[in-house]
């Protein structure tokens, strides 16, 4: 059981670094996601005490504080396991993916997710919500205490780590952005 | 005997695992790019062939509207949507163009598949004072073969697909623009080949 909870950690862990650095490589793709979540009346009561351009650019602030949270809660995560209170934090964060993409496949039924920037197509849909939830329960395993002597780490380690989350965020940017550079259409188009 | 810490053990097989995906991704990616083609290579209708014409609503109106290419006015049929930022590059573009007076004589219909409330969320399609429309139903909305958005059909007064492709640039679209304004003999346009965007741009500024 401690042998999964550790690979749900890191498992998790990863994803969220590869997830943040894929969305930061697609801003603008992702920043029309946050969109469809941001209340209607926001853009227009925030103008009224914000200069225009700074209203019309919260989507994108947005979306480029989620994707850099993402990368450094996994990255923390993931180089730093004996922080209990990480857990609980990746928890969270996986608990909000499944409220997200409940209501996103209640309300934006079809529309791109964009998870992970211009990596994946995928949509909110039913299998979104089960992948969701997949993701949350890994993270409620991941939770479990474990004994400390199994996540004891040097400063070595801990910097090894810290540098493979860095490659993995700089690696799925580049993806993310290959693929975003071949593809300027969006796939889809359902009247 | 050197002890590798079980988390350290497991976390770097966490990482090589999301390194070998990444790299695959990429290496499929590159092997499309070289293969020299992209995502969507059935976009868009065949140039030269008889453009469709098309049912559509325009947002708050129930009345519906037909759309009947080579009525003798060239059309360009933008089919985008307003939570897809390249398609707001797209209607900005053309908006600036038809503001600028360099659209005219021409007719600019924009397509959406989004519900028209998600006009509201976009800064760019809120503003534009192009004619924007949501297809009444899917007959005749086929013979335009919209994979991907967005997708920009340059029509002729005859009703003739004279270039179409996923553009967004000014310059494209301006190239597209000009080959449904320019008359071109049927035989000619026979000759061109249905591809990608980019070959519809060329195409649009040698369709003369």
């Amino acid at each position: 059981m401690a042998e999964l909870a550790l690979a749900c950690k890191a498992a998790i862990a990863v994803l969220l670094v590869a997830a943040g650095g894929a969305k930061i490589a697609d801003l603008a793709g992702f920043a029309a996601t946050v969109r469809l979540f941001l209340p209607g009346f926001l853009p227009g009561f925030l103008s009224g005490f914000l200069p225009a351009r700074t209203a019309q650019a919260l989507p994108r602030m947005v979306a480029a504080t989620i994707a850099v949270a993402e990368s450094a809660i996994g990255a923390a995560s993931l180089s730093s396991p004996l922080v209990g209170w990480l857990n609980l934090v990746v928890l969270a964060l996986c608990s909000g993916f499944v409220v997200v993409a409940v209501i996103g496949y209640l309300r934006h039924p079809g529309r791109a997710c964009r998870c992970f920037g211009a990596l994946s197509g995928r949509a909110f849909n039913l299998a979104a919500i089960g992948r969701a939830a997949l993701i949350a329960a890994a993270a409620v395993v991941a939770a479990t205490p474990v004994s400390g002597s199994l996540l004891r780490l040097g400063a070595a380690g801990r910097l090894g780590l810290l540098a493979g989350a860095a490659l993995i965020a700089w690696c799925a940017y580049t993806a993310a952005s290959t693929i975003g550079a071949g593809r300027d259409a969006q796939p889809g188009w359902v009247p | 005997m050197i002890r590798i810490p079980v988390y350290l053990f497991v976390a770097q097989w966490a990482l090589l695992a999301a390194l070998g995906v990444l790299v695959v991704i990429v290496y499929r990616q590159l092997g499309r790019l070289l293969a020299g083609r992209g995502e969507a290579t059935d976009l868009g209708p065949a140039v030269g062939s008889a453009a469709a014409a098309l049912t559509y609503l325009r947002p708050g109106e129930q009345k519906e509207r037909r759309l009947v290419p080579g009525d003798g006015q060239p059309l360009l049929v933008a089919f985008a949507d307003p939570t897809c930022p390249s398609c707001e590059e797209l209607v900005g573009t053309l908006g600036a163009m038809a503001a600028a007076g360099e659209t005219a004589g021409l007719r600019t219909l924009v397509l959406i598949s989004d519900p028209p409330s998600y006009l509201q969320i976009s800064d760019v399609f809120s503003a534009t004072e192009l004619e924007i429309g949501r297809p009444a139903r899917r007959d005749g909305l086929d013979p335009y073969r919209v994979s991907a958005t967005p997708l920009l059909v340059a029509i002729d007064a005859a009703g003739v697909v004279r270039a179409a492709g996923s553009v967004i640039s000014a310059a494209e679209v301006r190239a597209f623009a000009r080959s449904c304004m320019l008359p071109a003999p049927a035989a000619a346009l026979a000759t061109i080949p249905a591809s990608r965007s980019q070959d519809a741009t060329s195409r649009g500024e040698n369709a003369t």
